[in-house]
């Protein structure tokens, strides 16, 4: 079931007048109502094939045009999944039998390992003591690792996943912790990950934006576009979000009652000449030529981003891999599905979330009333569309040129709130790299025994960071932009490689 | 020629990584005599020692003796005695290795420091001295703690640095023709292009002036009447008759405005979760206009700006000005329970008003010295200290008297409320209890256990369960909320202020859904209409700005509604005097202590207690006096803003006229003299025409800091009204950036201003200046992608045709045609926008329903102003969006292109005309000619 904030007809019922009559009858009194060629819209790019929204050969004068490596790279490419809301470790991946012996116990008082001092800074009212999980949790695979029952299908594939467990934040507030994971601070206004890769690496598909964001079909998550913002960078690497109704990109084509594709590449011909023009009485303006060039690029975007967000083109079998036949796997499906897609065009970042603000609680995996609830009911909306996703792209031969990287912005307490619920804890996380031949069913880092802060290999934003550009082959101290008087990092003056998922280098004792 | 790293701020299009090519050194050292350290420790200290000696080990790399630089750093030893191609430091030294070594901006070896540094290596790196102590520990931590800390002496070499040094003005150089030794501006400019063997750009047509001058100077089109004017007008001063009118037009401050607004960071929400409207943050950016259009003496406006409330006696103007520390991103919980918001408030300050006014990043001394300027972390703390008596506080715009009759009568209302609340919450209390415990009911056993068990008999864990049920049961927050009539008095001073309204009972108990018996429900429902209509009778606050004045924030009261949790950093300091210090009370700005980040209390007092100062680089050791505090009567202050206001806005200060003038430079041709408006320190890039900087802050100074005075100069320059199409092979390879401004540089206009033209092509601009912004349309489907993006008008009509200097600028959801074009983040003081070029700003002005719709009025306004002849309307079409007549061939083109839009259409109705002149006017729009400044 869609939101109404999604569906389409709402906004055509806020406008004041008639979209017949918007654009020429209204105003000035001129002008008949036309008739409105409706027909010719879509056939024009019908003679755009797949391949020729691949090919960008041709293209010469772009920010976005593939740049060189530091190093040789693992991968090209990074889907970023993005759970929103705060995933709680020790009911998910961190499995902590502790905490069945020391439930009701409050934190602290006495309970060996736990380096609390009893004084717990909780975002909600008061705490609770400590909570077993109101989950199973079994073996499985080779790696015999631990998960709970809300992923049967993930616990399939749990020896293609790095878990890291000992991931730590500075904040408790889901907004700076957002900015903290997606910008490497947790002050506002810095560029995203995604940004900061396509402003180092640019894109391998001129035809499709280099950086796409597919939020959760109810609404956008904490702290919305900031999120895959650019920043300081230029804005032409900031993320661009790719809509779950009608065309992908906003804009990307003229409303239908306005005019045709067909003539809109009329207007382009002219706009070319005229610009052509102008270019020539000003030679050597290097930034006349990149205009030019835009707009025939964005032409080009316009039969090749609703090309590569056509699933009718994937089969039953793969539609139902991720999910798709399924209500409530069928939306972050089709967000999985519209990933691999895209990585496969070039696209160098995808960055996907779950989790949206509409209704914060249940929405998001922030679950301070219930984590049985909640995070029931959000597993199974990720658990076999991420697994289907893995599984496709191994067998297309995709998953070692692709990092994947799987968080929230923090774990949760392993007290209670009010009973049944957990608050924010950016004490540790447990995340998950996957793929861009990282050695899969490794446990990365520990939490102490009750899941209450990290304990061995602390591991900040920053090395995770600095870990997904090495991948990328790009060194974290040397992708720099000179902002305000300094040459800015997205690692600022830290980051640490994660041995372990570079596949070199000593845990530091 | 500009250092390499900074050649990418002219080349938009491009942002290649720094690709450092491997140089060999050429050995051209005497081959004669051992080298020993003697010969290699000056170039190390010159070099190295910056980041990897005394004060800093970047990369955990000590460079000060043979035994640290053989142990090496992060990357691995330095040093492999006796073989020189196979040590990092001669690979980095030479490029061999990159990060090529040293960093920018320091200059890297040269050919015979590396044959130096080379033949030492290969002869085995003798070293005779005594090796200097390395510290047990090295890295970051050097001078992390303030127990470590010893500042470091600022020397007069260091105070050598161009920009430190009080601008000499120099006679302006004579050069010819005649026609460029009229201006001085001039003078320097065709001096510096006749060193570099430079040709000049003829004179622009007049039909280019006019459209060039019309946008820069108020950001609109010139209309056709006015074009036709001004092109035929046979006075000899008809061009600097045209720039003395646009400089006189209100239109100005619009658009100059809107470029000091870049510079401080202006948003009107807070940003970060919240997002919440500034209320009153619109009344600042009307300031800013207003003084522009006023041509307020700049160094009056950095005053106003920076202490405005300590002005005696302050202005109306002056107490809007404050709202300068509060326009910029802030989390908002209370300062004084999460004062490391503060500090990191105080950071954006520092940040915002040294690289805002000064040209200096002193925020970067905030965990340690200045890694490239000499600014030391003591004067970052100096400089916190300054800043540090400043509180939130919302400045009523009306006469004292006005204001305490306000607040009395609120106050009286509130206080015959109170009682009412009180018997509601004593209605309502026997149903919260009995809904707590059918709540209880529904919990898991263990919880019901826990709350059974008698209080003293309950385990640690039990009492933490029972607590979180029972907190709050027996208080009701909504009504204890206005008990405090002291509160009512914090309104005048809470963020909440100009939108709080006393939570509404009725919803109060619903939202807990308590059922009252219908006698109870009876009561309750009498109590509220009473205490709705006291509520109505409430007096209507009157107008205020969100500013600043001196205080305490740790005495902060708390809001209304307000329940203090569990965990919070709430501290007792042991003072009493005074959140907001009255006459007669004594009051002192509280301690700043060096090192204090805000992050652990019990840490942030153990540095030393500093004193407010200056930068000592600039004051030599000589600082000027801090101002007296005010003298007004009504409130109390330190004066300690208004002292450092002072001293960055006065002649003796080497850098604020020097930036200034930099800016409106830069705003005028699109690149600074300094290319870093923001960065005068080391990290910035030197200026390309020193002199006539310095000429200009000089001249800036003399004609009583006044802005449209070195406008004036500067838009009657040659140099700003030469043609941009001239082109010499020449010299496009002798400067192909055009640093020295040998012909005008294009440059694109930014989205705001290219949004505008569009509406001033269409006719349909609304001009209605000032006051609350407004809401551009966003379509839904942006909208929804951010909760809390609420957005008023989202309908393309006149009330949204403004322009866009009074757009609503939301911190977490930027305007999708401006954050496109590259419009700054506002989190941070933009020293210049980028300028970026993206297949989805094509998309934006190709299909967005704004410049269509603005497309077709303009087309209608064509066909209403030109008659019924195509070609007449094709022409007038010319003259509007681009000031001039088509071209033969432009003529011919488009009324090919109209005829052909109009035949492929079915029918021959006035609509289908319409369209296909519609569709002319928006390939218009979007051509490089109409949203370039030529």
């Amino acid at each position: 079931m869609m939101t109404p904030l999604c569906d389409d007809s709402m906004a055509k019922k806020q406008r004041y007048i008639s979209r017949r009559d918007f654009w020429f009858k209204a105003g000035m009194g001129i002008g008949g109502l036309a008739l409105i060629d409706l027909l010719n819209r879509d056939g024009l790019l019908a003679a755009e094939a797949p391949q020729a929204c691949v090919a960008s050969d041709s293209v010469k004068d772009s920010p976005y045009l593939p740049k060189p490596t530091n190093f040789k790279p693992r991968a090209k490419s990074v889907i970023h999944l993005f759970m929103s809301g705060g995933v709680s470790q020790v009911d998910t991946f961190d499995y902590k039998p502790d905490l069945l012996k020391y439930h009701g116990v409050a934190l602290g008082s006495g309970i060996a390992g736990v380096q609390g001092d009893g004084k717990v800074i909780v975002r909600q009212g008061y705490p609770g003591p400590l909570m077993r999980s109101p989950f199973q949790f079994k073996q499985y695979g080779q790696s015999g690792t631990w998960i709970s029952e809300i992923f049967p299908h993930m616990s399939t594939i749990v020896d293609d996943l790095a878990f890291i467990h000992s991931a730590t934040g500075k904040s408790n507030d889901h907004v700076l912790s957002h900015y903290e994971w997606n910008t490497g601070m947790i002050l506002m206004g810095f560029p995203s990950v995604g940004a900061w890769v396509t402003y180092g690496l640019g894109t391998e598909n001129q035809n499709l934006p280099a950086y796409v964001v597919l939020y959760d079909h109810r609404g956008g998550p904490f702290s919305g576009p900031t999120n895959w913002g650019s920043g300081f960078l230029p804005a032409a690497y900031q993320g661009t979000v790719f809509r779950s109704v009608g065309d992908p990109i906003l804009d990307l084509k003229p409303p239908s009652d306005y005019m045709s594709v067909e003539q809109e590449r009329r207007e382009l011909d002219l706009l070319a000449r005229k610009n052509a023009n102008h270019a020539e009485m000003h030679p050597g303006v290097s930034d006349l030529s990149a205009r030019i060039s835009s707009y025939e690029l964005a032409y080009r975007m316009q039969g090749c981003a609703p090309e590569a967000v056509d699933l009718d083109q994937e089969s039953e079998e793969t539609k139902k891999l991720y999910g798709l036949d399924d209500k409530i796997t069928a939306p972050f499906g089709r967000q999985c599905l519209l990933a691999r897609r895209l990585i496969e065009r070039g696209v160098r970042f995808v960055q996907l979330y779950n989790g949206a603000i509409v209704n914060q609680n249940v929405d998001t995996w922030d679950a301070h009333s219930s984590i049985s609830e909640n995070h029931r009911m959000h597993a199974a909306e990720v658990d076999k569309p991420i697994t289907g996703l893995i599984t496709d792209l191994k067998r297309r031969g995709l998953f070692d040129e692709t990092a994947l990287l799987w968080q929230s912005e923090f774990g949760r307490m392993p007290i209670s709130q009010r009973a049944l619920g957990r608050d924010h804890n950016p004490g540790c996380q447990t995340m998950w790299m996957a793929g861009a031949g990282i050695k899969g069913g490794q446990h990365i880092g520990s939490s102490d025994e009750v899941g209450y802060k990290a304990a061995d290999q602390v591991i900040w934003n920053h090395d995770v960071h600095a870990s997904l550009l090495y991948l990328l082959g790009m060194d974290h101290k040397r992708l720099t932009f000179y902002f305000n008087g300094r040459n800015m990092r997205l690692t600022d003056v830290a980051g640490e490689l994660i041995p372990q998922i570079v596949g070199h280098g000593k845990v530091a004792a | 020629m500009r250092p390499e790293f900074l050649r990418n701020f002219r080349t938009s299009a491009r942002w290649a990584l720094p690709l450092i090519a491997a140089a060999v050194a050429i050995t051209t050292l005497a081959q004669t005599g051992a080298v020993t350290d003697k010969d290699v420790r000056p170039i190390l200290e010159k070099k190295c020692f910056q980041c990897h000696g005394d004060n800093l080990r970047m990369g955990n790399l000590d460079l000060r003796s043979r035994e640290s630089m053989l142990q090496g750093g992060s990357a691995g030893p330095a040093l492999v005695p006796g073989r020189a191609a196979e040590s990092l430091l001669y690979q980095r030294v030479t490029g061999q290795s990159t990060p090529r070594m040293p960093m920018a901006p320091q200059p890297i070896l040269t050919d015979s420091e590396v044959a130096i540094l080379k033949r030492w290596i290969d002869e085995g790196a003798k070293w005779d001295s005594a090796s200097p102590a390395v510290s047990a520990a090295p890295g970051d931590k050097a001078g992390a703690s303030y127990a470590e800390y010893k500042e470091r002496v600022i020397t007069d070499e260091m105070r050598h640095w161009w920009a430190f040094q009080k601008p000499v003005r120099n006679t302006p150089p004579a050069v010819m023709p005649e026609r460029w030794s009229k201006n001085p501006i001039d003078m320097f400019v065709k001096a510096s292009m006749d060193a570099n063997s430079l040709t000049p750009a003829p004179q622009a047509d007049r039909a280019t002036l006019i459209r060039r001058a019309y946008l820069d100077l108020i950001g609109l089109l010139p209309s056709p009447a006015e074009v036709d004017t001004f092109v035929s007008d046979p006075s000899p001063r008809a061009y600097e008759d045209l720039v003395e009118r646009l400089l006189a037009s209100s239109h100005y401050g619009e658009r100059w405005g809107r470029f000091w607004l870049d510079v401080v960071r202006f948003a009107e929400s807070s940003g970060y979760e919240h997002d919440r409207t500034l209320n009153t943050a619109w009344r600042y950016r009307d300031y800013v206009i207003k003084s522009l259009n006023d041509d307020k003496p700049y160094n009056r406006f950095v005053i106003e700006q920076l202490a405005g409330d300590e002005l005696d006696p302050p202005t109306e103007e002056s107490l809007v000005a404050t709202a300068y520390y509060r326009v910029g991103p802030r989390v908002r919980f209370r300062e004084k329970d999460n004062p490391y918001y503060r500090y990191d408030y105080l950071d954006d300050i520092i940040r915002t008003t040294f690289g805002g006014f000064m040209g200096l990043s002193v925020q970067c001394a905030r965990c340690h010295d200045h890694k490239f300027d000499p600014i030391t972390r003591m004067d970052y703390y100096r400089s916190v200290a300054m800043f540090f008596g400043h509180v939130n506080y919302d400045h009523l715009l009306v006469p004292k008297k006005d204001a305490d009759e306000w607040a009395a009568a609120t106050k009286e209302i509130l206080r015959q409320i109170a009682p009412l609340k009180k018997e509601i919450a004593q209605i309502e209390a026997p149903y919260k209890r009995k809904q707590f415990e059918e709540t209880v009911k529904k919990l898991p056993e263990d919880v019901q256990l826990a709350i059974k068990t008698p209080v003293e008999q309950r385990t640690a864990g039990q009492k933490l369960l029972a607590a979180q049920f029972e907190s709050g049961l027996d208080v009701d927050p909504d009504a204890n909320a206005d008990d405090d009539l002291a509160k009512i008095v914090l309104a005048a001073t809470d963020d909440n202020f100009y939108h709080y309204s006393p939570p509404s009972e009725a919803q109060g108990s619903q939202r807990r859904g308590l059922k009252l018996s219908d006698a109870d429900e009876q009561k309750r429902k009498e109590l509220q209409n009473r205490i709705t209509e006291l509520q109505k009778k409430m007096p209507k606050a009157p107008p205020g700005v969100e500013g600043v004045r001196d205080g305490d924030y740790r005495l902060a009261p708390d809001g209304p509604g307000d329940v203090p949790l569990p965990g919070k950093s709430r501290a007792e300091y042991g003072v009493k005097c005074c959140y907001l210090p009255e006459p007669g009370q004594e009051y002192h700005v509280p301690d700043v202590h060096f090192g204090a980040n805000g992050l652990n209390l019990e840490e942030d007092v153990k540095g030393p207690v500093v004193q407010p100062g200056f930068l000592q680089v600039l004051v030599n050791g000589t600082p000027p006096p801090l101002a007296d505090p005010p003298k007004r009567t009504d409130y109390v202050s330190s004066g300690r803003r208004r002292a450092l206001a002072e001293w960055i806005a006065s002649p003796e200060n080497p850098l604020t006229a020097r930036v200034m003038v930099n800016r409106l430079w830069y705003w005028h041709f699109g690149t600074g003299i300094v290319a870093t408006p923001g960065t005068f320190g080391k990290m910035g890039a030197p200026p390309s025409h020193p002199e006539l900087l310095d000429w200009l802050a000089t001249e800036f100074i003399r004609q009583g800091w006044s802005i449209k005075q070195i406008q004036r100069l500067i838009m009657n320059s040659e140099t700003y009204k030469m043609s941009s199409r001239f082109y010499n092979a020449d010299d496009v390879g002798k400067d192909p950036t055009d640093v020295y401004l040998w012909r005008y540089p294009v440059r694109r206009l930014e989205g705001e201003a290219i949004r505008d033209i569009v509406l001033s092509a269409s006719g349909k601009i609304n001009f209605q200046a000032g006051g609350p912004s407004f809401f551009p349309a966003i379509p839904l489907s942006v909208r929804v992608g951010y909760a809390n993006g609420r957005w008023d008008l989202t309908k393309e009509e006149p009330a949204t045709w403004r322009r866009s200097v009074y757009s609503y600028w939301k911190r977490g959801m930027k305007v999708p045609m401006f954050d496109v074009h590259d419009q700054p983040d506002q989190n941070f003081t933009a020293e210049r926008r980028n300028i970026s070029t993206v297949p989805t700003q094509a998309l934006m002005l190709l299909n967005d329903e704004f410049t269509l719709l603005q497309s077709r009025l303009l087309a209608e306004r064509v066909m209403q102003e030109a008659g019924s002849d195509l070609p007449t309307q094709v022409k007038l079409l010319y003259k509007i969006a681009l000031s001039r007549q088509p071209t033969e061939r432009e003529l011919r083109d488009d009324l090919e292109f109209v005829n052909r839009e109009q035949a492929a259409q079915a029918g021959n109705s006035e609509g289908t005309y319409l369209r296909a002149m519609s569709r002319l006017a928006h390939v218009m729009i979007n051509s490089n000619e109409f949203v370039y400044i030529n």
